[in-house]
């Protein structure tokens, strides 16, 4: 803060002279800053980043920036979503706050009244994946779409003789999981299932991703009514979760045994990788590069109702920016970061998908042509897991974790299921 | 005050009255967030300029004192600073609704009422103390026999007392993670061959919790065990020579002499193990995260089997994004704690004087 009249000069230094038009641009806009009462951080707007894996790619994002346009953005990165968010309130009591950070939907309460809206901004008329609060506008910028459900093996499906397409069904998932299963060894598989419901440190994938397909499943994205249910005082819909659970005892039954109940992460995306498992219950995050798998992947639909056919995809988070902070370079920065040099890095070297229609480039995520066919389809379903209470997933996936150990059956999951969310929305 | 001259009271008044004025002004832009770049140094000279007028206050019957004040000064304020201040606004939190940005209303006593509805929190209490309870025995126990074993005459004792100790200088989420691996890849490969038991005992609240009970006292043993080993050598050759001209043999050497001499080191390892138990926090973390499931508990299935306290003050505050609730838990665990220690002294002392 106190730097701000040396960092305003070397802003538009730092342009260079390939475009002269946008340097004196850029110049204006700091002078127009810095007399805003020092909003602008003179080292130019900062931006705080959730996911460590892509880093180096935003460094390098912030770097193009400064080079075409000469505004400067200062990339800081926190692991994992849930710690971001505890450090931005640590940043907010020391008055040090991003001007752009991430946010997961249910966090924008929180910040109600913080967040600029960035409604009328030319990249929201490119995407239809951008978060919009009821309160604030339009405040998320969508930087990534993920997608998860059952991600399969095209090849081994293949060989078993296995159409995904059809997977639209318990009864062909059933028959599906059996004839797998029986041809193990001439498949080369190790197991049908690569799921794990082990708690502790996986408890992200049961509790909120795997949860979340009993909210969404074979809904339309903008379809609220089991997540509207649940946030109605932890309501759940008997039924659904009947078959849900249903479904998830197929699961367990046909899941690796040594990965179910003790498993990690790595142990399970290996296996897949690997070729070990014919299907994966993680998202498109799981398999990044095409480099990592021999063979072709894809989504198939957590069927547990007959006609599910839908999977789950939409940004699991978003870009902010900080109604206190330099809206205006952040604004600035979403209009770029939504053109295609920005996208050239993010789609080509940090491996995301774009949710702008615009994009040209094909992601190179190996999933990404499943994930593309059913959202140009329409057949997809909202990220609706992630407004549910905060740390719900703690107590949801303990229960996942008990059915996998056989201390329940489908009938008592689904009550269990019901009563704890019963009382953790209680209490 | 005769004996002063006015340049001196006109020095040492006008150092405390520009000095306050200073500092004043430079935290008082500090909090109104004025952009006041000169803020640190106002607060700082003018922080000189007052004690330097304290100094030099005219008086004799009080200036020792004075200087008491100034020299205890730079301590009484980082105490202030990191403990005092921050424990009165973790109480006063514990009465709003603060999210850990904004507190939009004073709740009263809410969040303490709500802590005990949840039957999960009471259960977090209990498991705590019943984790103490085992700790307290266990650690001592094992600590006190190792630290027989090192102060025997068994070679490579060194050895023996560095390798013990080792454990303590891991952290505990390292070691979380360690002993996660062994639990759930190592043990199994046992367990699944000779008993019928194909899981990880990390996956099971009863085995879990023996699970943390081990792998604190492995850690924390090593340690206790170097306190003990002072503590044995501090027993006078000549008392442990008159007993063995006595006849006494080693039972009752150690019965006998041995540890009514160690009196007040016991005292020092319960007290240690005793509140380090209690604040058993990464450990917890690392290796169960709070997982296990109770099947019923005050008419609840609880999906927090093995979370003790500390644990749930921070997943309440921190993960379910609930923290002014998670300071009302924090100063019930500042009240447990101070009552324990309190009475645990007490007892101790007595004992002492009484052996």
């Amino acid at each position: 803060m106190s730097l701000s009249a040396c960092g305003q000069a070397a802003a538009p230094a730092a342009a260079g002279s390939d475009s002269s038009e946008t340097a004196e641009a850029a110049e204006e806009k700091s002078s127009e800053e810095a007399s805003a009462e020092g909003t602008a951080t003179g080292d130019g707007i900062r931006l705080l980043n959730g996911k460590p894996e892509i880093d180096s790619q935003l460094q390098e994002l912030a770097k193009l920036y400064n080079e075409e346009t000469g505004y400067v953005l200062n990339v800081e990165t926190i692991g994992g979503d849930s710690s971001a968010a505890d450090e931005l309130k640590k940043m907010y009591q020391a008055d040090n706050m991003p001007d752009i950070f991430v946010i997961e939907a249910n966090q924008a309460d929180t910040w109600d009244g913080m967040l600029a809206d960035l409604a009328g901004e030319e990249w929201t008329d490119k995407t239809g994946f951008e978060l919009v609060n009821s309160s604030m506008g339009t405040i998320g910028f969508p930087y990534t779409v993920e997608a998860t459900a059952l991600g399969y093996n095209a090849d081994v499906l293949n060989a078993a003789g296995i159409d995904p397409s059809t997977l639209t069904s318990p009864g062909a998932y059933a028959d599906a999981f059996k004839t797998l299963d029986d041809k193990k060894g001439e498949l080369g598989i190790t197991a049908v299932l690569g799921w794990c419901a082990e708690p502790a440190n996986l408890g992200w994938s049961s509790g909120t991703h795997v949860f979340g397909q009993y909210l969404d499943a074979g809904l339309k994205a903008d379809d609220t009514t089991y997540i509207d249910l649940l946030n109605d005082g932890g309501k759940v819909d008997e039924a659904r979760m009947k078959s849900f659970a249903e479904f998830i005892g197929l699961m367990n039954q046909y899941s690796d045994p040594e990965l179910l109940v003790d498993g990690t992460y790595d142990q399970q995306v290996a296996g897949f990788k690997e070729g070990k498992y014919a299907f994966i219950t993680q998202g498109n995050w799981c398999v990044t590069s095409p480099d990592d798998v021999s063979f072709e992947c894809g989504f198939a639909p957590y069927a547990f109702e007959d006609g599910i056919d839908t999977i789950i995809a939409g940004p699991p988070s978003y870009w902010v920016a900080y109604s206190e902070g330099n809206v205006d370079e952040a604004k600035e920065f979403f209009n770029w970061c939504a053109g295609k040099s920005a996208q050239d890095i993010l789609v080509n070297k940090a491996g995301l998908v774009s949710p702008f229609d615009d994009c040209e480039f094909e992601a190179v995520n190996p999933f990404y042509k499943s994930m593309k066919s059913y959202i140009d389809a329409g057949k997809y379903s909202g990220w609706h897991t992630m407004l549910k209470k905060d740390g719900l997933q703690n107590v949801t996936c303990q229960v996942f974790a008990d059915y996998a150990q056989g201390k329940l059956d489908a009938a008592s999951f689904a009550s269990t299921m019901a009563q704890v969310i019963q009382s953790y929305y209680a209490n | 005050m005769g004996e002063f001259t006015a340049g001196r009271k006109a020095v040492s008044f006008g150092s405390l009255i520009i000095g306050l004025i200073l500092m004043i002004y430079g935290l008082g832009t500090a909090i109104a967030k004025t952009g006041n770049n000169l803020r640190g140094a106002e607060i700082l000279i003018g922080a000189v300029l007052f004690f330097a007028g304290l100094y030099l206050f005219p008086t004799l019957k009080y200036h020792r004192t004075i200087v008491n004040i100034i020299f205890l000064f730079p301590l009484l304020f980082a105490f202030a600073v990191t403990v005092i201040i921050p424990l009165v606004l973790g109480i006063g939190y514990s009465f709003t609704d603060w999210d850990g940005i904004r507190i939009k209303g004073f709740v009263g006593f809410d969040n303490y009422i709500r802590m005990f509805k949840q039957p999960g929190f009471i259960w977090s209490i209990l498991i705590t103390f019943l984790f103490v309870f085992f700790n307290i025995i266990l650690v001592n126990l094992v600590a006190f026999l190792l630290a027989l074993l090192c102060t025997s005459r068994i070679k490579g004792l060194g050895f023996f007392r560095a390798a013990y100790f080792l454990p303590n200088l891991i952290g505990g989420i390292v070691l979380g993670y360690i002993w996660q691996f062994i639990f759930s890849s190592v043990i199994t490969k046992f367990t699944s061959a000779f008993w019928d038991m194909r899981y990880s005992m990390l996956s099971d609240t009863k085995t879990a919790f023996v699970g943390i009970v081990i792998v604190y006292i492995w850690q924390y043993a090593g340690y206790i065990m170097l306190i003990y080993i002072t503590g044995l050598n501090t027993i006078p050759e000549d008392v442990l020579e008159a007993s063995s001209i006595d006849g006494a043999g080693a039972a009752q050497t150690l019965f006998n002499i041995k540890i009514p001499m160690l009196a007040p080191t016991i005292t020092i390892c319960t007290f240690l193990t005793l509140t380090s138990a209690f604040k058993q926090f990464d450990v917890n973390l690392a290796l169960t995260n709070g997982t296990g499931s109770v099947a019923d508990f005050m008419g609840n299935y609880l999906t927090n089997g093995t979370e003790m306290l500390a644990l749930n003050i921070y997943s309440t505050a921190v993960i379910n994004n609930e923290y002014a609730l998670g300071e009302a838990k924090a100063v019930l665990f500042f009240i447990i704690l101070a009552i324990v220690s309190i009475v645990q002294v007490r007892i101790s002392n007595k004992r002492e004087v009484e052996m």
